[in-house]
């Protein structure tokens, strides 16, 4: 790396509560690994997809509000939310190849003092990791080799679709959680649920379809292996955490499967605690398969 | 070139073998070569019972979909050696969320049978409008929806259906945008009313597949959102979905977050929140519960709420516009 890495970080609305504790992991593990993340205390939520069913307009708006804010900065944003990157992403790409768009929606921002030329990239901690921070530069940070761990990676669909818009992995084989979890000393485990959806979307809308999903991933990662699973997104782990037991109850099936946030995996191997990472706040324990 | 081809196969009729399986075949392939084309190789020289679809080999009749090495894809418009370059494999199975009828055939009927729930052809408008003509752009807003030719890619990818065989599903939304959003069509609130059904377009789960691996760029989703907030905008809100984005909008509105205790209030009503609350005492022993009052404001959040104004103003504009 030439260059000191920084970023316009925007947690997300999901990990300044429900999930703070990939908020805190995230910013001790940037601390140890040299990157600057720089807060941006009037960034709004980008509207998680349900912005765009109510006004695609005012999506757009928002969201290049954000950026704006990111452009002053003159820095790329780094969010630690799949979801928040497949909106900023799928907003930003719109008003890059949409002039028109650009300029209705610089008509918006102009009333309150705002104007966004263009030039922000958005991308998530994985994608930094994977990519411009590099793994070889991740696995010289490793101090505690996860050398036990069998991993199932949960990619979530946020990461990886729309490709035009995202870009990073390619959808059918995706690869930078996969690597890594390498990188660390850990196994990855194959599963086909591992580009799927956890539900979180219909969470309240469609309850049983939601928990069904659930416990549908969970229980293909643990057939194939897996003895934890890891994913980049909050909501995915607000499902296969969180929710687990009421999928569980859903199916009828036992499942006890730990769930890790990107970062705290990386903590774990970077020489965090559990209390560090806020493994406490999980409602399955990832204890037992701690060392 | 020589590729190993394995195949997912299943023959009802056959008592032995009364469960699907996989067959290998060492298929001679050329530059160009399409698996459509290495199957019919497959039909012609070394066994002639393989069943699959096919009829125009254009990607036009939309008959040959099947799931290559784990994806939905036109098998007649997919070469395959850069998909095997790619992959390092060859397997071919039937689409997924359908049932296999015999090796690589599904039964279509479920998928039909969507599509014609969301009655795909115009409802006339009153003798008023005995003439409506369609303007370039009237037409623009439903021509993506209008390409799509039924191969069923985007339902056997939809990670909804998958949990859900009642879920309505993307095909069939899609298709219900293109008469929602015509100009001529004249029951655009009945159609709206009960897509918000159960099982209607409020249960897709924005896995974004259908997207992905449409075949055509119908971008299923796209079609979705705009059915969405069509629906809003006529006023059909009482339903979880639409209660689900007007709490989201209000929220970012008021404090610039998602708040989330507030949205899942508002979502589930009083009576179904009441039903959370064990479960929510269970995250609080976690402290993961959510804090119900007293949100934290972004900084500037005045800026939020001049944006909404102001897009609303460019929103009922546009409206005006097309009316004239």
């Amino acid at each position: 790396m030439a260059d000191k890495l920084r970023y316009a970080y925007y947690p997300g609305c999901a990990s300044q509560e429900i999930t703070k504790e990939a908020n805190v992991t995230t910013r001790l593990v940037a601390r140890k690994l040299g990157i600057e993340l720089h807060d941006m205390p009037k960034a709004s939520c980008c509207g998680a997809g349900l912005l765009t069913d109510y006004d695609y307009q005012l999506y757009i708006a928002i969201n290049a509000r954000i950026f704006a804010e990111a452009e002053q900065m003159g820095m790329d944003i780094m969010t630690i939310c799949s979801t928040c990157l497949m909106v900023m992403r799928t907003a930003n790409y719109n008003l890059k190849t949409s002039p028109e768009l650009l300029a209705k929606t610089n008509e918006i921002l102009a009333t309150v003092g705002l104007h966004y030329r263009g030039t922000v990239e958005v991308k998530q901690l994985l994608w930094v990791l994977a990519g411009e921070y590099g793994l070889n530069n991740l696995k010289k940070k490793v101090v505690k080799p996860l050398d036990w761990m069998k991993i199932a990676p949960f990619y979530g669909c946020h990461s990886l679709r729309p490709s035009n818009a995202l870009g990073f992995d390619d959808p059918e084989m995706p690869q930078s959680l996969d690597k890594v979890i390498e990188a660390l000393g850990a196994q990855p485990v194959d599963y086909s649920g591992k580009t799927k959806c956890c539900g979180f979307q219909v969470d309240l809308v469609a309850v049983e379809t939601a928990e069904v999903m659930t416990a549908t991933r969970l229980l293909d990662g643990k057939k194939h292996g897996a003895n934890c699973f890891v994913t980049p997104c909050p909501f995915c782990h607000i499902n296969l955490d969180n929710y687990q037991n009421l999928a569980e109850k859903q199916v009828e099936k036992k499942i006890e499967m730990p769930v890790f946030h990107l970062s705290q995996l990386v903590g774990l191997a970077l020489g965090l605690t559990p209390q560090d990472i806020g493994l406490s706040r999980h409602l399955v324990s990832p204890s037992r398969i701690l060392r | 070139m020589k590729i190993k081809f394995n195949i997912r196969r299943f023959n009802p009729d056959d008592s032995k073998l009364n469960e699907p399986y996989f067959q290998a075949y060492d298929v001679e392939v050329t530059e160009g070569m399409t698996v459509l084309e290495a199957l019919l190789k497959i039909n012609e020289e070394q066994d002639p019972t393989l069943a699959f679809r096919k009829s125009c080999r254009s990607a036009i009749c939309g008959s040959c979909a099947m799931k290559v090495n784990g994806f939905s894809k036109l098998t007649c418009s997919l070469q395959v050696i850069p998909e095997y370059k790619k992959k390092g494999r060859m397997v071919i199975e039937p689409l997924a969320n359908h049932k296999q009828v015999k090796d690589l055939v599904v039964d279509l009927n479920p998928f039909w049978k969507k599509i014609e729930k969301v009655t795909p052809y115009l409802t006339p408008m009153d003798k008023e409008h005995e003439e409506r003509s369609v303007s370039e752009e009237d037409e623009k807003t439903i021509d993506q929806s209008q390409r799509c030719i039924m191969c069923g890619c985007c339902n056997s990818e939809c990670n909804a259906l998958e949990i859900d065989s009642k879920f309505i599903a993307p095909a069939a939304l899609a298709k219900a945008w293109r008469f929602v959003g015509d100009v001529r069509e004249g029951d655009k609130k009945k159609r709206l009313e009960r897509l918000s059904e159960e099982h209607g377009m409020w249960d897709c789960v924005r896995c974004i597949h259908c997207t992905q691996y449409c075949p055509k760029d119908v971008a299923p989703l796209k079609q979705i959102e705009m059915l969405r907030s069509s629906a809003m905008k006529a006023g059909i809100l009482d339903n979880p979905g639409a209660k689900h984005v007007e709490a989201m909008a209000d929220s970012v509105r008021r404090v610039g977050r998602l708040d989330e205790a507030a949205m899942t209030f508002k979502t589930l009503g009083f009576l179904r929140s009441i039903g959370m609350i064990p479960f929510g005492l269970k995250m609080e022993l976690h402290g993961k519960m959510p804090l119900p009052i007293l949100f934290p404001k972004i900084e500037k959040i005045e800026e939020v709420k001049k944006i909404y104004e102001e897009a609303a103003k460019q929103g009922t504009e546009q409206e005006k516009k097309k009316e004239e």
